[in-house]
């Protein structure tokens, strides 16, 4: 039986109500956790991945079918119809497909692509697409990330700062905490001197229901070591992003 | 088709209300729009909502999430509500929206009401689509209330849909109510379920339209509405 899963999308919260988790599924897997010494509960370990497996996937899959075929049901509507007979399977693989960042740990997708080099001027990557669902609504928010980080002796293959965030977005999020998740992954990859991290996106649960604000953007920024003490700093950036 | 039972006289309405083997019979087509009434108010009336909660807390236990932590608690119910209202389409009708506000007005010039925002749900793969609806008509001495035009936009897009379906269905309701010289839909959308995962072409757009009456056999008379749609 592999370590009891993190219950909080990797990010430690004080728990108000310290339930007792739910029995982790068994995998026939364990993949190696980025971070050493899991425990049962959150710690401040902004490492700490959710593991699940392609084999995960294959076991739950006739579950969240079911699931579906209960809502399309429960709509009202009639999933014998020839547009709805295969839709319960094409959810629930979507559904899997957008939260594949629980397969994926940053270990894989960062050991080889950090380099030395006597670079130490800002390295900034902006206009990263992402699409992410709310933890809230279960509707998808979508925008754009901008990451900027100031290299101490290390620098990072660009395309990995989209895996980054690639693994973080797609999970069952929260704006704020994806910023921070980001930025916290790229200073415990590189330790560079400081990294900024803003995402500007586009709420589907604002915008489709509720409060039905079409043109409403919800910015989120994370601002780590010189970026947050140094005000030139941030501002270089800032203003890089937004050219 | 697969929906039809054998023996029935009748087929079932059971493509969202819109009977495919009759695409002339427009009065079919809105008779459909309230198929299984009872079912939806069955749905309407909240006694769905906790067979959704259970499917939704059992979907997020297949992710691979933890259901218990603070930020899903309640996750179940906001979802299965958001669902509710995304589908409410279902619940309403026609000429619930309509019987008020159709004025005789002696307007034979085309009336165009355009860039109405649409959200829609992809019914293949449940994820949302949305983009523009743009509708012009030609009336014959009756004229409908503009707004009511962005309603029946939002009757049919707020279900489980196919945009072609989605174009064809509003343009056949207009038709129904005015009994116009002409009617003409276009959609213009994006799809996430192409965006956020499959194909994943981000910019993509979709464009569908439905011409009927003049509007389909008057070039001259399409041309003006695309034209104006355009600017």
């Amino acid at each position: 039986m592999g370590a009891a899963r993190a219950p909080c999308n990797g990010y430690a919260l004080e728990e108000k109500q310290q339930q007792p988790l739910p029995p982790a599924p068994s995998r026939a897997l364990e993949k190696p956790r980025y971070s050493q010494g899991t425990s049962s509960q959150c710690l401040d370990n902004w490492k700490e991945e959710r593991t699940r497996s392609e084999e995960d996937n294959e076991m739950n899959l006739p579950s969240l079918a079911a699931a579906y075929t209960t809502i399309l049901r429960s709509l009202g509507e009639d999933p014998e119809r020839q547009g709805l007979l295969r839709t319960p399977w094409r959810a629930a693989t979507a559904m899997q497909f957008f939260t594949k960042g629980y397969q994926e740990t940053i270990s894989d997708v960062l050991n080889d692509a950090i380099f030395d080099e006597d670079h130490d001027e800002m390295v900034i990557v902006k206009d990263i697409d992402m699409f992410s669902l709310c933890e809230h609504h279960l509707v998808p928010f979508v925008g754009k990330v901008h990451i900027g980080y100031l290299p101490n002796k290390q620098v990072l293959g660009l395309s990995k700062l989209a895996r980054i965030v690639e693994i973080y977005s797609r999970r069952l999020q929260v704006q704020e905490r994806l910023t921070k998740q980001i930025a916290v992954a790229i200073t415990e990859a590189l330790q560079p001197t400081g990294v900024g991290v803003v995402i500007e996106a586009t709420h589907m649960c604002m915008v489709m229901r509720g409060v039905q604000k079409m043109n409403s953007k919800t910015v989120t920024s994370t601002m780590l070591g010189v970026f947050r003490e140094d005000a030139k700093t941030r501002e270089e950036f800032l203003t890089l992003i937004r050219s | 088709m697969a929906c039809q039972a054998a023996g029935e006289e009748l087929p079932r309405p059971c493509c969202n209300g819109y009977n495919e083997l009759a695409p002339a019979d427009t009065s079919r087509a809105l008779l459909q729009d309230r198929p299984e009434k009872h079912r939806r108010e069955e749905a309407a009336e909240g006694g769905a909502l906790p067979a959704l909660e259970d499917a939704y807390l059992s979907i997020l236990e297949g992710l691979g999430e933890n259901p218990a932590r603070q930020g899903l608690l309640q996750t179940p119910r906001r979802a299965a509500k958001a669902m509710q209202f995304l589908t409410k389409g279902y619940q309403e009708a026609i000429e619930d929206i309509l019987n008020d506000a159709i004025f005789d007005e002696d307007h034979n010039e085309m009336v165009i009401v355009k860039d109405i925002d649409m959200f829609s749900l992809c019914e293949h793969h449940l994820v949302p689509f949305f983009g523009k609806v743009h509708i012009g008509y030609l009336p014959i001495k009756k004229v409908v209330g503009l707004s009511k035009l962005a309603r029946i936009v939002e009757i049919f897009s707020r279900r489980l849909q196919v945009q072609e379906r989605l174009t064809r269905q509003i343009a056949l309701a207009i038709t129904e109510a005015l009994k116009p010289a002409g009617v003409a839909v276009i959609v213009e959308a994006s799809h996430m379920c192409m965006v956020m995962r499959g194909v994943q072409k981000m910019n993509s757009r979709t464009v569908t339209s439905t011409m009927l009456g003049v509007l389909r056999e008057d070039p001259k008379t399409r041309e003006e509405f695309l034209t104006l749609i355009k600017n």
